[in-house]
């Protein structure tokens, strides 16, 4: 009995030690997106989540239970549009942020004030920014967020759920034909994404080409002559909510374009894609089906 | 005079004094007064302490500040101008900072660097008028009011243009600062310090800048340096429109209502009038401040949006009183 | 006292080639009129002496110290000047108006005492707009707007006075009792240098004149010697009567 006690017990720290980020003792450190490192002392028990991405991922990452202030358009999960809510992401209400007493903040680097960010950093409170770019970042992002709180086995299993899903889809689409595809982010202005971008990346893992691939920036804003003269052969567009596919309607009047023409046009729910979540494995998922429909109808 | 200067400024000062107090008092989370002065005094709960000193008195002090600079600048420029209808911002000053803080936040820069390429788009766009209004000889108020208003055309299109071409992710950014924004503020002292310093100096050249709103030929007659005068007025009123804007973006209206209320109420001594403009405009704004900071809490609204819906109508019925 | 002069002077009008130089001071006791036909350039020659404007050629002194070398506070405290023309920006009081003419005496960090406040009302009484003191002067009818003008250059209580056509708006009660003031103040020892309009004004009340013809011709001297029916008919072209009334010429316009 001692000794398989013993044998656990050691198997257990070998565990402890190897899982990134942990530190002798009973500190927990990080590292966020902007290169700085965060640690805590004891695993982060009132969590403010600022951004509705931010909030899935601390979510995803087992976390939820000790959420305490999310901001506007925190809708998923479910149980997070009960949390309270300290104002937009862009303009946070700082007050009411710093009554709740949170121990552990996590920002979003491009949409945090960074005035706002700067303050809380004055104020002593741990700000950890996070933007995932890539899908290991996604994993990544959900691994770490899982030491700062605490929630390791769940967090780190949520994390090699969604690896290994993405390895699957994209072994799956490996040899895939190549469609060319352009994904509508927005409808006024009329906004793309390039290769750069999490949703680009899809496109790629799919199989697809982005037509607007290799434009500068990471979220163009384009003409519709320049779609007509991409001449894609699938369209894929989110919409203003969950269910509107209205922003398709626009391409039907342009008979010119290979889309149009095979009916390739294709309506994917944004929340599932726009988000850098685990979700977007479930919006890859779509976005592959998509485009297997499209080469079906060659 | 027989008419007592200091009566009017004491009981603006108390009236600070008060929207100070309530400012600091009020907010998401409510601090009782009894615990607002004992935070002051050194005692209170670390929440108290925090809201209190670290978010709510800077906030309030930037904003007195911003208030009492605009209404200031907004004074002088009637007198430059002689138009009643002047604010701080009609020969496109607020333009040029806008352009120097979107530059630097397109550029990525950070706070500091924004706030000092506001403040130099500022004195750009002063010395910009000024030159373009000199240009051709001597220069008179209309030519100089044209200049400012054409140049401030200019500045609003190239705001446009950045706000056009800049990345989706720094654009809320970029608005929240066009709207104006007492939040970004950190630290009022220095502005504070110049605001005091420019109501000392208003002092002995107010009798001058009496006698200047009579006109120009007049002045000289009566023994005013006119054009050197002039110079110092545009001097000092872009100064304090620059560290205002540089403070907390374009904030309308306090500039232009201000001055004139208190000009219904006790009429034309500047030598009374830029002090009380000084201590109106920090008490309007510091109110308009925290109605921004608490009506639909927790969502913040930029204090130029109520400083416009309470400056319209504010202004419309005082012109239709006095025609 | 520094008696206002011009030396080899010669106004500035755009557009129109250089005039006669003027040489001529204007001495305690004196009451100058100013008479010529609209555009010869009275209001620029006034504008020019009260040092607001440049000449073109020549100077403009007080005493021996030439405009161009005072500072303004100085010359104000010397020199007065009443405005054909009015520019009122912002709204203020009679009083508040007339008080402005302290303004060259008070230093910076003084406020207005009761002594001042006492000068202005004085003023204003003398002018017969005392009763009027606390109405805003945009209020005004042109007459009395007038009178307040020439009540704030009493404050003043400069040695030499300008005038740019005092008498305008004033009806004929006023006239003569602003022509009046302008009489004694002369005969305290100040001088008086006024634009008219009306000749035979001129002709009454006037010891010197200057006349300014289109052409930019000027004379000047006592005003016998220039009251000449063929000088002033050249200078308004327009045939005169002359009559004498009361010892003194009383110019009529023909009738045709």
């Amino acid at each position: 009995m001692l000794k398989s006690f013993r044998h656990t017990a050691a198997l257990m720290s070998l565990a402890l030690a190897m899982s990134p980020g942990a530190v002798a003792g009973t500190e927990r450190c990080a590292t966020d997106d902007t290169g700085q490192e965060v640690c805590l002392e004891q695993p982060a028990s009132r969590i403010a989540a600022l951004s509705p991405g931010a909030t899935e991922l601390v979510w995803a990452a087992g976390a939820g239970d000790q959420v305490i202030a999310v901001v506007s358009y925190s809708d998923y999960p479910e149980q997070a549009k009960q949390v309270t809510s300290v104002g937009s992401h862009t303009r946070m209400d700082l007050e009411r942020l710093m009554a709740l007493k949170p121990d552990l903040v996590i920002g979003w680097v491009t949409g945090n004030p960074p005035e706002q960010i700067t303050a809380l950093k004055d104020l002593g409170l741990p700000v950890f920014s996070i933007e995932p770019r890539s899908f290991e970042g996604v994993s990544s992002t959900i691994e770490r967020l899982s030491i700062l709180a605490g929630t390791e086995d769940e967090g780190f299993a949520e994390a090699d759920r969604f690896r290994k899903g993405m390895a699957a889809l994209e072994k799956q689409y490996q040899g895939a034909e190549p469609v060319s595809v352009f994904y509508q982010v927005w409808d006024e202005p009329l906004m793309t994404v390039n290769d750069e971008h999490l949703i680009g990346k899809v496109i790629t893992l799919c199989g697809g080409v982005n037509v607007f691939g290799d434009l500068d920036r990471l979220v163009p804003r384009i003409s519709a002559e320049a779609v007509i003269g991409a001449n894609p052969e699938a369209i894929l567009a989110g919409g203003m909510g969950e269910e509107n596919r209205h922003w398709l309607t626009r391409w039907e009047a342009f008979q010119s374009i290979d889309a149009t023409a095979k009916e390739n046009l294709y309506f994917v729910p944004p929340s599932l894609i726009q988000r850098p979540t685990p979700r977007i494995l479930k919006g890859s998922q779509l976005f592959c089906e998509k485009l297997d429909d499209a080469r079906a109808k060659r | 005079m027989s008419r007592p200067l200091t009566m009017p400024l004491v009981l603006l000062a108390l009236a600070s004094l008060a929207a100070m107090m309530l400012s600091v008092g009020v907010g998401s989370v409510s601090v009782a007064l009894g615990d607002v002065v004992a935070v002051i005094l050194g005692e209170g709960s670390n929440l108290q302490q925090t809201l209190v000193l670290e978010l709510r008195l800077p906030r309030t002090l930037s904003a007195f500040a911003t208030g009492g600079l605009l209404a200031v600048a907004g004074a002088l420029m009637q007198v430059l101008l002689r138009n009643p209808l002047a604010d701080p911002y009609v020969l496109g000053l607020s333009g040029g900072a806008a352009v120097g803080a979107l530059f630097a936040m397109l550029a990525g820069l950070g706070g500091l660097m924004i706030s000092g390429s506001a403040f130099a788009g500022a004195l750009l766009a002063t010395l910009m008028v000024f030159g373009l209004a000199h240009g051709t000889g001597s220069w008179t108020p209309s030519r100089l009011l044209l200049t400012g208003v054409v140049v401030a055309a200019g500045w609003g299109a190239v705001i446009t243009l950045m706000l056009a071409i800049s990345p989706a992710q720094r654009l809320p950014g970029m608005l929240y600062w066009l709207m104006g924004d007492v939040s970004y503020a950190r630290t009022p002292w220095p502005a504070l310090a110049f605001l005091v310093l420019v109501c000392l100096l208003v002092v002995p050249l107010g009798r001058s800048l009496n006698v200047l709103a009579r006109g120009p030929m007049q002045a000289a007659a009566l023994g005013v340096a006119v054009r050197p005068l002039e110079w110092t007025i545009y001097i000092l009123a872009s100064l304090l429109t620059a560290t205002a804007v540089t403070m907390a973006g374009s904030i309308g209206f306090v500039g232009l209502v201000v001055p004139h209320m208190l000009r219904l109420v006790l009429g034309n001594d500047q030598r009374l009038i830029l002090p009380a403009c000084a201590l109106a405009g920090g008490t309007l704004l510091v109110l308009a401040d925290t109605l921004a900071r608490v009506v639909i809490a927790p969502e913040q609204l930029p204090v130029g949006v109520i400083t416009a819906l309470l400056g319209v109508p504010t202004f419309l019925y005082l012109l239709y009183r006095s025609r | 006292m520094n008696p206002l002069q011009a030396r080899q002077l010669v106004i500035d009008i755009p557009g129109r080639g250089d005039g006669e130089a003027l040489n001529f001071a204007v001495e305690p006791g004196q009451i100058w009129g100013v008479l010529g036909p609209n555009g010869a350039g009275k209001t620029t020659l006034l504008h020019t002496l009260a040092g607001l404007r440049a000449p073109r050629h020549g100077s403009v002194c007080l005493g021996e110290h030439p405009l161009a070398d005072l500072k303004r506070r100085t010359i104000s405290q010397q020199l007065g000047m009443v405005f054909q023309e009015r520019q009122d920006g912002f709204p203020a009081t009679v009083l508040e108006t007339a008080l402005i003419g302290r303004h060259p005496w008070l230093s910076p960090w003084q406020m207005e005492s009761g002594a001042d406040e006492r000068l202005a009302r004085g003023a204003l009484e003398q002018l017969d707009v005392g009763h009027l003191s606390d109405r805003l002067v945009n209020t005004l009818s042109g007459g009395e707007r007038q009178r307040v003008a020439i009540a704030t250059v009493l404050t003043q209580a400069p040695d030499t006075w300008l005038l740019d056509e005092p008498t305008n708006h004033l009806d004929l009660h006023h006239q003569v009792s602003v022509l009046q003031l302008l009489t004694e103040q002369a005969r305290s020892g100040r001088s008086v240098f006024m634009c008219l309009h009306d000749l035979n004004l001129a002709a009454r009340w006037c010891d010197h004149l200057l006349l300014l013809y289109p052409n930019g011709e000027a004379c000047w001297g006592p005003a016998e010697r220039m009251l000449v029916p063929a000088a002033l008919e050249r200078l308004y072209d327009q045939e005169l009567l002359t009559v004498d009334v009361d010892g003194a010429p009383l110019f009529v316009p023909v009738r045709y």
